[in-house]
């Protein structure tokens, strides 16, 4: 036996944060901004972007990368809000997105002739949160048929998140989800988190999220344009 | 939820490691885990045993020590490079 320590002292996320690094420098020179969208299951991140296609799809060039774990149902439902490819990503029980797939997934993309990127994380609350993929901003979506207390029980999602978008308000009459609570909540895990109440289904909110989108497009192509001149 | 994953990543710096440094064969592998790393440490050790049990590991210890914050790393290997009476 000659047993001897080899010192490694490397973190694990090492390599995905390097390929992540890689994804954010190729979309800060094309001026792209990247927004990566999470939430548990069923919170309505689909319905949310089928949405922001239908309306947006005729003043932004919008390229989506959808992640799940089986199927490509979310992604042909946004391919028919959208002529542009919808990209897939089946993750074949991963529970989260990597930044090698966003990478290889925008490979796929001409980002010349694209104005926004979206991600459609897999449905969980715990995983995506730990993965970087270049994203410009990281956008957690909590539905009010979810209890008022998710941020306190998932706080490193919330904490991550510079968007925390409530969807299904709509449903609010029917339902005992106080929103203040929620708020109260939210703000406890992250004070600087950016709340926005909406419902998919009626329209309310989203001229809030729009405009968050198009402020996006409008600093990322500006600091390209610096960049170059 | 994704211990598996990062056991396999902590097995691919472990076999980069190993294939620099030339040792025959991991007995032992550090690795820090925050309390806010994500990570389940007993989920974790579990999936690294059950990867270690694979060649080219053969069986190689885990030793998991926690720390406050969310530290995710491979803090050494233990390696065993045979008899040098052969």
């Amino acid at each position: 036996m000659a047993v001897r320590v080899i010192d490694v002292r490397e973190r694990v996320m090492a390599q995905n944060d390097a390929i992540a690094a890689e994804v954010r420098r190729r979309l800060d020179d094309a001026g792209v901004p990247s927004l990566n969208l999470m939430s548990s299951p069923g919170a309505g991140k689909t319905l949310l972007l089928e949405r922001t296609l239908a309306d947006l799809s005729s003043s932004l060039r919008i390229a989506t990368i959808v992640g799940d774990v089986q199927t490509q149902n979310d992604a042909d439902r946004l391919a028919r809000q959208t002529a542009r490819l919808v990209q897939a990503v089946v993750t074949g029980g991963a529970c989260h997105l990597d930044a090698r797939q966003v990478s290889a997934a925008l490979d796929g993309v001409d980002l010349d002739d694209t104005d926004l990127v979206f991600v459609e994380n897999v449905g969980n609350l715990v995983c995506p949160a730990s993965w970087d993929l270049g994203q410009t901003a990281n956008v957690v979506l909590f539905a009010v048929t979810e209890g008022e207390d998710k941020p306190l029980k998932y706080p490193k999602m919330f904490q991550r998140s510079r968007y925390a978008v409530i969807t299904k308000t709509d449903l609010l009459p029917y339902l005992d989800f106080d929103v203040r609570r929620a708020i109260g909540y939210l703000r406890d895990v992250n004070p600087d988190i950016e709340i926005l109440l909406t419902s998919a289904r009626t329209g309310e909110g989203l001229d809030s999220w729009y405009e968050i989108l198009h402020a996006h497009v409008h600093a990322a192509s500006h600091i390209a344009a610096d960049a170059f001149a | 939820m994704h211990e598996m994953g990062v056991a396999m990543e902590i097995c691919r710096i472990t076999e980069e490691h190993v294939g620099t440094d030339g040792a025959r064969l991991v007995t032992g592998v550090a690795v820090i885990v925050g309390d806010d790393a994500g990570v389940e440490p007993s989920s974790l050790e579990f999936c690294l045993e059950t990867l270690f049990a694979q060649p080219p590991f053969g069986g190689a210890a885990v030793y998991i020590t926690r720390v406050s914050g969310d530290a995710l790393r491979v803090d050494y290997l233990e390696v065993d490079d045979g008899c040098p009476c052969h």
